[in-house]
């Protein structure tokens, strides 16, 4: 295997005296599809601030296509081409679907603290912007204040914004939380439409969703990833099986 | 939505305009430090309704515009070759070198923490201010005087409000503009959620300090214009009464909407103006009626009008006349009410009053309105107190009537929105 895009080296996190992450190691290869599994309180979100700036690691490294972003403030580390959702959504309330992918559109083209042009005569910005709503499937909605969009409209604009800033790499905490079977199958349909040529991490609960979409698995247990391997691989092993498939199948 | 701006420009300007010159030299220049107040809070506002941060001490920007101008203006009676119509420009950018600074740490922060340092920053210029005489005049404060310039003399109050109207005019525009800049987008979504924009890709912290950097500009100039009208400034313009008299300003005209700390400065200047002279009791109005906008009007003057406008084809206008018509009577029923007994009582503690109690040896009634009245008797009291009860039903009456009303309004607008 070539480099890692995204790659974890006996990363620990703690918090006070609650190790939450202990020597967890992760190589996402490039244009993969990699799932994130494991039961509530594992440190799954927790992974997922650690590598997106939000909080720094205890210890160890984080390796961005070989270059170390641990430590680098979380716009430092989107700039680098690494954008991640939120599990709890996360939006501009009080804007308009259209804005809230447009903030992340202009990061995207370098127009960050611009005052000396008007934001309707951005051209391909906007164009980008509006391709992306309908991309995202919220082209109706498109002037609606995020605030106002029904909870799965909310998570497909959380996945829009996600992807608005142009990331190569892309982390996704639980896309699916919350949805009925059927918004889900919509969501999944989205993320690999939105993913086709980018690297996926994602946090999954529904196996449905992990194993029709993803190449790989990593299993999280206790702050440490227990196994990494195919769907197949990890539908196999037992350990996997003992802490966490099993009471799923129970 | 463009034709109601356009109307509400041609409604404002107009008699902004003309009518001045036919004013009393007292309205002149209540009109002049109307101008000002309303440049300092849309100012405010950039920082507040769109960037999302309270600040505390504004006065802090407000008062150092006045202060460099004055000293401009000094320079200039000795000499320096500055045309006096652009001297608020030397508040702008005392404004913005001030603004930088205390910006950069009080972003820093947010919410409470954010508020707190901004109101240190500006306390501390106020007590710093009267001990710094080369700075800022000491106790006495500073004066100059506005030099002639190229056939204008600026010696009229009439004058100093033209040039007034055309700095706060061009500030406004240029902040309106603002609003339409890729970065005026930005500073609302900072507004709504600064995580998420660090999160693609901002530094937020330099965001924010331009945002706040951008308003304590502004806000100089407004200081700039004041000193300019003045002639004079002391350390009370860094004082917690300017930092809070901007906060009424806008929550009171509504900080949703641009035009809406216009409106609260406009109402609240003019307002104190005419009623200033009546009575001593106005800034116990003015607390008054900004606690009622916080309690059942929370979006202000402005923001009430824009949600009418917004919902314009919505609403069942003729079946809303008759329970606005009640909320109207209301109002003014709790307000007389609520008038009589305060300067009843302002009448009753008053010294004029003690000397007549001292001669009558008791409670004499006392004058009020152009007639008597016995402070012992309940039908003083009861009068006032039954407006105020008559009102407060009314009212609740209208709002229950008012109501569901709105809410239908609101369903038909966002069904609206989904088919469009
Ligand atoms: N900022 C924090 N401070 C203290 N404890 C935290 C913090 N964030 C997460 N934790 C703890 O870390 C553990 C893992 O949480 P999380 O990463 O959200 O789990 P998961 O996403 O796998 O369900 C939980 O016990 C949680 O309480
Ligand atoms: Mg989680």
């Amino acid at each position: 295997m070539s480099t890692p895009v995204l790659e974890l080296r006996d990363v620990h996190k703690a918090f006070g005296a609650a190790r939450i992450i202990q020597g967890a190691e992760l190589a996402v290869a490039r244009g993969e599809r990699h799932a994130v599994i494991g039961p509530n309180g594992a440190g799954k979100s927790t992974l997922f601030n650690l590598i997106s700036g939000m909080f720094t690691p205890s210890s160890g490294e984080i390796r961005l296509a070989g270059r170390r972003i641990d430590g680098l403030d979380a716009n430092a580390i989107n700039r680098l081409g690494l954008s991640r959702s939120f599990q709890i959504t996360n939006v501009f309330a009080r804007m308009s679907v259209f804005e809230n992918i447009r903030i992340g559109v202009m990061a995207r083209h370098g127009i960050r603290f611009d005052l000396l042009r008007r934001a309707a005569a951005m051209r391909a910005v906007n164009e980008q912007a509006q391709a992306l709503v309908e991309r995202v499937r919220l082209a109706g909605r498109r002037d609606t204040l995020a605030g106002d969009l029904a909870y799965s409209e909310q998570r497909a604009l959380e996945i829009g914004m996600t992807l608005s800033t142009g990331a190569e790499v892309i982390l996704l905490d639980e896309p699916t939380a919350g949805m009925s079977r059927e918004e889900t199958a919509h969501a999944v349909e989205l993320m690999r439409d939105l993913t086709k040529d980018k690297t996926l991490l994602v946090v999954e609960h529904d196996m449905d969703v992990v194993f029709g979409l993803c190449d790989r698995i990593s299993v999280l247990v206790y702050g440490k990833i227990l196994a990494t391997g195919t769907p197949a691989e990890i539908r196999a092993d037992r350990r996997v099986q003992e802490a966490y498939l099993g009471e799923e199948a129970a | 939505m463009r034709r109601h701006h356009l109307l509400l420009l041609v409604l404002v300007a107009l008699p902004l305009l003309v009518l001045p010159p036919f004013l009393s030299l007292g309205l002149q220049n209540t009109l002049v430090s109307m101008l000002v107040a309303a440049l300092f809070a849309v100012s405010f506002n950039l920082l507040m309704g769109q960037g999302g941060m309270l600040s505390f001490g504004h006065a802090a920007f407000f008062g150092i515009g006045a202060f460099a101008t004055l000293h401009l203006m000094l320079a200039v009676e000795d000499g320096l070759g500055v045309p006096t119509p652009l001297l608020p420009l030397a508040g702008g950018l005392a404004g913005l070198g001030l603004g930088l600074v205390a910006g950069y740490f009080a972003t820093m922060r947010a919410g409470v923490y954010f508020s707190l340092v901004t109101l240190a920053l500006a306390e501390l210029l106020h007590t710093l201010a009267p001990q710094w005489d080369g700075m800022f005049g000491g106790e006495a404060g500073m004066s100059s005087m506005r030099m002639p310039w190229g056939g204008l003399v600026f010696g009229s109050v009439l004058e100093v409000y033209y040039l007034s109207l055309a700095w706060v005019a061009l500030c406004l525009l240029l902040l309106w503009a603002y609003t339409r800049t890729p970065f005026g987008r930005l500073t609302l979504a900072l507004r709504d959620n600064e995580q998420r924009v660090r999160f693609m890709g901002y530094d937020t912290h330099k965001a924010r300090l331009v945002v706040f950097a951008v308003s304590a500009m502004f806000s100089g100039v407004a200081g700039g214009l004041l000193a300019f009208s003045n002639e004079v400034a002391n350390y009370t313009t860094f004082g917690m009464p300017v930092s809070a008299q901007v906060v009424l300003h806008t929550f009171i005209g509504g900080s949703t909407v641009f035009l809406g700390p216009v409106v609260g400065a406009a109402v609240l200047t003019l307002f104190a103006f005419f009623v200033s002279d009546l009575t001593r009791s106005w800034l116990l109005y003015q607390g008054v009626l900004f606690v009622l906008v916080m309690l059942y009007a929370p979006l202000g003057i402005g923001g009430i009008v824009e949600l009418h406008l917004r919902h314009m084809r919505e609403l069942r206008w003729r079946a809303l006349a008759g329970p606005y018509l009640g909320a109207a009577v209301a109002g003014l029923l709790i307000a007389a009410g609520f008038v009589f007994v305060i300067e009843s009582l302002a009448v009753l503690f008053s010294s004029d009053y003690a000397v007549l109690r001292r001669d009558a040896g008791g409670l004499p009634p006392f004058p009020f309105l152009g007639t008597e009245w016995q402070p012992l008797s309940p039908l003083t009291w009861l009068a006032p107190l039954l407006a105020m009860a008559a009102g407060g039903w009314l009212a609740s009456r209208a709002g229950r009537r008012i109501a569901p009303l709105w809410d239908e309004a609101r369903r038909v607008h966002t069904q609206g929105g989904e088919t469009a």
